[in-house]
């Protein structure tokens, strides 16, 4: 028997979830899914038939947005302004661990 | 484990209710989930949400101050003195609302409509949405050089929620400074049915007596005697992995940088770091009188200038 042959290598599109599926994961209803998208507190693009497609990692800024929404009294504009900061602190955190330390 | 509530938020018995507030949205702020990563900051941030709901309002504060950390087993308007039950401790967040007199109670009346003052802690995210997922959490490994190149198993011990957790961890060879190792589902816990968070462990590599590390690459000084330097050698070099050889070519000067291509760290998903031998050339202390001639015989034979413009 022959052993299938496989290509070396494919290209795998990264994998996005739809709208009902990351609401249901998000425990969130979609309209308020939908809601964060328009006040670009989440990242999500338009697929060809026009239906909201999400990054997995979405996931996460949806779990920031619900405690954060639930210990401080933030309008949407602060939230949005604290999801960006929060983002920022942590690259800037990233790259001053990664570059040479002052005993080099 | 929490002290005493006053402790908790860093305020003496007499403060205010002003001053508590000022005190608990300082700290509040400090140790949230999503602007501290670090794994104590958890469970600091539910003991500082504990001690501000029990201490904001006047009667459970009353209370407090009469009874201790007990105080939730002495009924409501008991007379002072009334035991309280042992062997009880204090209550980790379920059934505390039933304690709570929210009738005719001076608490911060626009908080508690906007939600921040209702907040309970981490079992009882205040109502608005039953169940969220916990927060990412993030903590330092630090290694030693070799141990970020050779890797293996290590053991780590966090402060958590409940006491200390211990993780045994595997690095993999040629961790740099900076990399993330995920323990999933070790974060922060969720509330209801949310999921916990991740942990993160951010390795740090140690500073080094001998080797400095730039991303993959490593550093380090091969000492050589001058006329190792000037004629030529092969010299001994520590790595992280062992003794390697260095051939040092004739006419090197302090500063020059010897490659050997591949030494660096290792790189499971690429190719390694490469190890920059650093020539430094040690003078002897003292001279013999032979060595002392020659030097002087170099001297007058030499027309080297070492500082002539190149």
């Amino acid at each position: 028997m022959t052993h299938p042959r496989w290509p070396l290598a494919v290209v795998i599109p990264p994998r996005t979830i739809g709208l009902d599926e990351f609401a249901r994961r998000a425990r969130l209803h979609p309209q308020l899914v939908q809601r964060y998208v328009a006040l670009g507190l989440l990242d999500a693009k338009r697929d060809a038939a026009g239906e909201l497609r999400f990054a997995p990692a979405q996931l996460a800024v949806v779990a920031r947005i619900q405690r954060l929404r639930a210990t401080l009294p933030l309008n949407y504009a602060a939230l949005g302004l604290v999801l960006d900061l929060l983002d920022r602190i942590r690259e800037l955190e990233d790259a001053s661990r990664r570059s040479a330390p002052p005993w080099t | 484990m929490a002290g005493d509530y006053y402790e908790v938020l860093g305020v003496p018995r007499s403060a205010s209710a002003e001053e508590l507030q000022r005190a608990f949205r300082t700290l509040a702020r400090r140790y949230h989930p999503d602007v501290n990563s670090d794994p104590s900051a958890e469970e600091r941030f539910k003991e500082i949400n504990e001690a501000y709901h029990v201490l904001s309002d006047p009667q459970t504060r009353a209370r407090y101050d009469r009874y201790g950390p007990d105080f939730r087993q002495v009924p409501e308007g008991a007379p002072a003195g009334a035991g309280a039950s042992p062997g009880g401790g204090r209550s980790t967040g379920r059934g505390r609302g039933s304690t709570v007199r929210t009738e005719g109670v001076d608490i911060d009346l626009e908080d508690l409509l906007r939600g921040f003052g209702g907040f309970r802690g981490f079992d009882d995210w205040g109502g608005a949405t039953a169940s969220m997922p916990g927060a990412d959490q993030q903590a330092e490994i630090e290694l030693t050089v070799e141990e970020a190149y050779r890797g293996g198993k290590h053991r780590i011990a966090l402060a958590g929620p409940s006491g200390e957790r211990s993780y045994q961890v595997t690095i993999p060879p040629g961790a740099i400074n900076g990399q993330r190792i995920r323990l999933a589902g070790e974060g922060g816990r969720g509330s209801g049915e949310g999921a916990p968070g991740d942990l993160y462990l951010v390795v740090r590599v140690a500073p080094h007596p001998r080797f400095r590390l730039d991303g993959r690459d490593i550093y380090t000084d091969v000492k050589v005697a001058p006329w190792e330097a000037a004629l030529g050698a092969t010299v001994p070099v520590a790595t992280p992995g062992g003794e390697a050889k260095v051939r040092v070519p004739e006419g090197s000067s302090s500063g020059r940088q010897l490659r050997l291509a591949g030494e660096g760290m290792p790189n499971p998903r690429g190719t390694p770091g490469d190890l920059y031998a650093v020539v430094r050339i040690v003078v002897p202390k003292r001279l013999s009188r032979r060595e002392r001639e020659l030097y002087d015989e170099l001297s007058r034979v030499s027309t080297f200038d070492p500082r002539a413009e190149s």
